[in-house]
């Protein structure tokens, strides 16, 4: 289909609610916020501190050192190059840990959206666009996940196996695709009444076609823009997931066991768990307030309101 | 009163299909992912045919299906099951001193067990709401009354900020701050009211960011209704239409928000904060139960919170089809 001539000729009733440039438009309101500006600065400037950092810090994340063990942050009296942040209880450099967890954390918070996002949506086109009984049992299906509590399906799974990555990213996609196929099904109920999803149909297109071709484009991009929300979300579960011991396992960082571990040195070396802490909130914090700026600009452009 | 009736008998049958099928779903996993309980009752010197015979004498070497079928019947007729590790006394048997033989009438009855940590749980989660409610209503009034305003910004910060604290490390920084380096608060174990303070503040900072956004959205979106404005050129007062009109038609959707949502995500976090503190709740025991490979406690458990779940869902439908009739189910 292409949409700018058919926008062009059709009477407006007739064409699809949400046209290519909409996107555009939201992306363009989105960065009009002072906020989105700043949060995509912070993010921009962990992610390539998370790129370059094993390059400059000349330290292990892995390699213990006893002589340097239970060092203090460098703005502590007592901090020692080139451990910025300090060590922890087996002298590892703790930025380095925490950036290499942030990547992981992000990784898996990236794929497990991808996932839950493709999955999801697709259930929920097909479910809006047959409806009926696959309708009915898809939608019934959304409701018994919906009902099991994420911690309690990810500690069944997962503590019983030795987590891996996929494994967790697995878990979390099973735990979350109920939300996307819930929305998408609602919408696709919508956009499968209008025009030129009838004109496709009178010109001969597959159902295939037209959901994978028409409706899924239409439909799709204000939905992925509330998934960066949901990236912040897995990133949480996965530290959750490793602090119970449930995540991926040692010796790979990852924030949850980072924090786990410096728990029991509280009192004397307490900037083994919170700063790390620190630089995760952070990255959190630029992620959701992209996200939540984003979904306001989508809300204005779609419905001219707050 | 004849809506009444209809309305629950209906959704009362379609949440007892729901809950059978979480059931049926933890049953099977819990039965497929790698782990033998028998290894940990009986301990790891047991030789393998003595393994085998107890493994079959709990019925574990069955279908599955079979399983389940028996496991259902046994708790249509009121009864959980006992524990496979816990010990009647409380604490964890297994090991060694059960080598000889697996003796089910020396564990504990899950349904005592669960009936001991309930009242934990629910004592936790009720402070939870009340700080949530504390926090998330002033906020998210203000943000939803004054919007596009400086309110309405502070409470996007507030809630983006507070939603990027992982429960954990909040739990680990509050216990630093007012327990270990102050000894403001108790915080490890329980030994009286004072240790829910600190996990309900944790509950507080997942649940309020979720509740602020809520709130302010939707008190926002009812400002900008017409009848707001006519009431208005009726000649009510702003602060009485806001009062009597504003509030309760903003409740509906946040009704289902909370059945929806907040009660997954504060069954969610009770299972996490309670792992953190070891605050002997529901959470604590099913999280251990999870790694000594416990059947009954996990199953009974898994059963019990997604009936919450469906319980809840279907009394906030309720309310909200009462609060506003035009939502006929």
């Amino acid at each position: 289909m292409n949409s700018s001539t058919a926008q062009a000729t059709l009477p407006k009733s007739s064409q699809p609610t949400r046209g290519r440039g909409v996107t555009a438009r939201i992306l363009r309101r989105a960065w009009s916020y002072t906020e989105m500006r700043v949060a995509a600065s912070v993010f921009l400037a962990l992610a390539l501190l998370t790129m370059l950092g094993p390059f400059i810090i000349d330290a292990s994340a892995t390699k213990m050192n006893v002589t340097d063990k239970f060092l203090p942050p460098l703005f502590m009296e007592g901090g020692k190059l080139p451990h910025f942040l300090g060590t922890d209880q087996l002298g590892r450099d703790l930025l380095l840990r925490s950036l290499i967890g942030l990547r992981n954390a992000f990784a898996i918070g990236v794929v497990s959206v991808i996932g839950m996002f493709v999955i999801g949506c697709a259930i929920g086109i097909y479910a809006g666009y047959r409806g009926g009984w696959v309708d009915v049992i898809l939608m019934r299906l959304t409701d018994v996940q919906m009902s099991i509590p994420v911690v309690i399906l990810a500690i069944t799974i997962l503590g019983m196996s030795r987590p891996s990555p996929a494994s967790v990213i697995a878990v979390l996609i099973l735990a979350s695709w109920p939300v996307y196929a819930r929305v998408s099904r609602g919408v696709t109920l919508s956009e499968r009444q209008k025009e030129y999803v009838r004109a496709a149909k009178i010109l001969g297109a597959s159902d295939l076609r037209i959901m994978v071709r028409h409706i899924a484009p239409n439909i799709l991009p204000p939905i992925a823009f509330v998934a960066v929300l949901d990236i912040a979300r897995m990133m949480i579960f996965e530290a959750i997931f490793g602090f119970i011991g449930i995540g991926i396992q040692p010796p790979t960082p990852t924030f949850g066991t980072i924090i786990s571990s410096g728990t029991q040195y509280l009192l004397n070396a307490w900037w083994i768990t919170i700063v790390p802490g620190v630089l995760l909130a952070l990255a959190l914090s630029s992620l959701n307030l992209m996200g939540g700026v984003l979904e306001r600009a989508r809300n204005q452009i779609l419905q001219g309101g707050a | 009163m004849a809506f009444a009736i209809e309305f629950f008998l209906r959704r009362i049958g379609q949440g007892l299909v729901i809950v059978l099928l979480v059931a049926f779903v933890i049953f099977t996993l819990l039965r497929i992912v790698p782990g033998d309980p028998i290894r940990i009752i009986l301990g790891p010197m047991t030789p393998a045919s003595v393994l085998e015979e107890t493994a079959r004498n709990l019925g574990l070497r069955d279908p599955i299906l079979v399983q389940f079928g028996r496991f259902v019947t046994q708790v249509a007729s009121g009864d959980l099951g006992r524990s496979f590790i816990r010990g009647v006394q409380g604490g964890s048997t297994g090991g060694s001193q059960d080598s000889a033989g697996f003796d089910p009438e020396s564990r504990a009855s899950v349904a005592e067990l669960i009936g001991t940590a309930l009242p934990y749980s629910l004592q936790l989660a009720a402070l939870g709401i009340v700080f949530t409610l504390l926090v998330s209503v002033p906020l998210g009034l203000a943000a939803g009354l004054r919007s596009g305003r400086w309110p309405d910004r502070l409470g996007l910060y507030v809630s983006s900020f507070l939603v990027s604290l992982p429960n954990i490390w909040v739990g680990v920084v509050l216990i630093f701050l007012l327990s270990a380096k102050t000894g403001l608060l108790p915080a490890i174990g329980y030994k009286g009211f004072a240790y829910t303070i600190i996990p309900a503040m944790v509950l507080a900072i997942e649940l309020s960011p979720v509740l602020i956004r809520a709130i302010s959205v939707s008190v926002a979106a009812n400002l900008g209704e017409t009848y707001f404005d006519v009431g208005l050129v009726r000649g009510l007062s702003r602060r009485a239409m806001i009062a009597r009109h504003v509030l309760r038609n903003a409740a509906v959707p946040l009704f289902n928000l909370f059945g929806a949502q907040m009660i997954g995500m504060l069954l969610g976090g009770l299972f996490v904060v309670e792992y953190i503190f070891s605050y002997p709740g529901l959470g604590m025991l099913t999280i251990n139960a999870v790694f000594q490979r416990d059947f009954p406690i996990i199953q009974a458990v898994a059963i019990l919170a997604s009936g919450v779940l469906v319980a809840i869902n279907m009394l906030v439908d309720f309310a909200s089809t009462t609060i506003d009739r035009r939502l006929k189910f």
